[in-house]
């Protein structure tokens, strides 16, 4: 039964490659979305003016402090009724870039305030202007912080994207689903899921590793 | 405090005043103050760090302030480079009132050197980096014409062979005096020190003053916050007291060691005096 099986499974391959390309495509949206977005937010959220820091600060917990599910809902079911229609796919990317801005937010702007105030106030005596603050003195030195938990961070939200086939997005999750319906064999079918998961996230796990390595050892660090 | 007749300025031009290019100052400037202090105040929350403070400095004047520690005088420095802002009162700088709404603040601090206690050196920075990055982004200058007159500078505090180190590579004394290559480099007019041998090793000190004194001949205008009596009393044109947020007595140097008018001033020297 097993060899019948396998031999279907690998006649399916074709689709499960599709949704692995909608899963990367998603994922590459989102996450480049959610770093440029978070990456703002998070030094406003460092360094801007109180009510807007804690306006960031407040829809930051909030999307923190509920699930992606109930997010993803909200955006595909609810926007309608306010008059915003979107389709499964771009719901999808707006609610993961919204998720990734939100966690990426929270990594930049403690990034940010780990670097010495007397960097910042050094660099303001000369006469910098406070983007030049930020873009020479303040985010190289932050950066080496930042960066491994940020490449972390991406391997969750890949990992997130699978929530999205619930709303009907044929992503390598969704793709699992309807293959089991033919195939009743759920290890087989969803190992396979998880085997092409892992192909995408253990390269990020791995750079993340050595990053950190590299950050760590870095030849101005104190 | 505070005047600005004609009187004080002729009595200023005592002989150990007169420095190569402290006529050539003045004459630049019009007989005017650097730095004026008019009535300041500051408060941190409920606690009133300067009170009242009246104050000016002249061109090619040297000022060192010393007090114990917490009475203000870190504050008093930072509030002329708007480091920290004001509650009250106004400091003007050559002009330039500098906690006014209207004020380029970024233009004015191009013109004030700050050495800090801590160095606040770049970390991911060479030496040379660390002080012509002002100079570039600032001041607008070509690397190369930055870089040449930062290795000029770096040669002036005696680092030039620095130029390539990395702070974490350089010795706490060699550090302050990349600092103040840094400040020196953007060609100021005023050269702010905030207790620039604190944290240094005690064999390191002198090497930092002594990059301050040659400043002083120079005829560059400085505050400098400290407690080495010895440097105030050779380099200083005044030396003022502050204790608990007020300005409690300002006067030359040989005036105020030897015949200090407040008790608190002379309280203070005898501590300080007796290490």
């Amino acid at each position: 039964m097993w060899g019948y099986y396998l031999e279907q499974l690998i006649g399916s391959l074709p689709l499960f490659l599709k949704g692995l390309g909608i899963t990367a495509a998603v994922s590459i949206l989102s996450l480049v979305g959610g770093t440029i977005i978070g990456f703002f937010l998070g030094v406003i959220r460092a360094g801007g003016i109180k009510p807007v820091r804690f306006l960031i600060g407040g829809w930051v917990d909030l999307i923190r402090g509920t699930p992606f599910l109930v997010q993803l809902f909200i955006v595909f079911f609810i926007f309608p009724d306010v008059g915003i229609h979107l389709d499964a796919l771009p719901a999808a990317v707006l609610s993961l870039t919204n998720l990734s801005a939100c966690f990426i937010c929270e990594i930049v702007a403690g990034g940010i305030l780990a670097v010495p105030a007397g960097q910042k106030e050094a660099a303001a005596a000369s006469g910098l202007s406070a983007y030049q603050q930020m873009r020479y003195l303040v985010m190289p030195q932050a950066m080496p912080t930042i960066l491994p938990p940020l490449v972390g961070q991406y391997v969750l939200l890949i990992k997130d994207s699978s929530v999205i086939s619930v709303i009907g997005v044929v992503d390598i999750t969704r793709v699992g689903w309807l293959t089991v319906q033919r195939i009743p064999e759920g290890l087989m079918v969803f190992g396979l899921v998880g085997i092409l998961y892992f192909i995408i996230c253990y390269p990020i796990i791995r750079f993340s590793n050595l990053l950190e390595k590299r950050m760590k050892f870095g030849k101005y660090r104190f | 405090m505070g005047n600005t007749g004609f009187e004080k300025k002729i009595t200023l031009l005592r002989p150990n005043d007169i420095k190569p290019t402290f006529f050539k100052k003045i004459a630049a400037m019009g007989i005017k103050d650097m730095i004026t202090f008019k009535n300041v105040n500051k408060w941190f929350g409920k606690h009133h760090v300067l009170k009242e403070i009246n104050l000016n400095v002249e061109p090619g004047e040297v000022l060192v302030v010393c007090g114990p520690s917490g009475s203000g005088k870190s504050t008093l420095l930072r509030c002329i480079n708007r480091l920290e802002s004001l509650q009250s009162g106004e400091i003007i700088i050559d002009g330039i009132k500098v906690h006014g709404r209207e004020t380029n603040i970024t233009k004015l601090r191009a013109e004030i050197g700050f050495v800090f206690q801590q160095f606040n050196l770049y970390p991911h920075m060479t030496a040379i980096e660390n002080i012509t990055i002002a100079p570039i982004k600032v001041r607008k200058l070509k690397k190369e014409v930055a870089r040449k007159l930062g290795q000029e500078i770096l040669d002036k505090v005696g680092l030039g062979d620095k130029a390539g180190s990395y702070p974490s590579q350089l010795s706490g004394g060699q550090q302050q005096r990349v600092a103040i290559a840094r400040g020196l480099c953007m060609q100021p007019k005023i050269m702010l020190f905030d207790e620039p041998t604190s944290s240094l090793d005690p064999e390191m000190i002198n090497e930092v003053l002594d990059v301050i004194r040659n400043l002083a001949n120079e005829g560059m205008t400085m505050i400098v916050v400290t407690h080495e009596m010895g440097f105030a009393r050779e380099a200083a044109n005044r030396v003022a007291f502050i204790d608990e947020g007020r300005l409690v007595e300002i006067a030359p140097p040989e005036k105020f060691f030897k015949n200090p008018k407040n008790e608190r001033t002379r309280l203070f020297l005898s501590k300080i005096l007796a290490r």
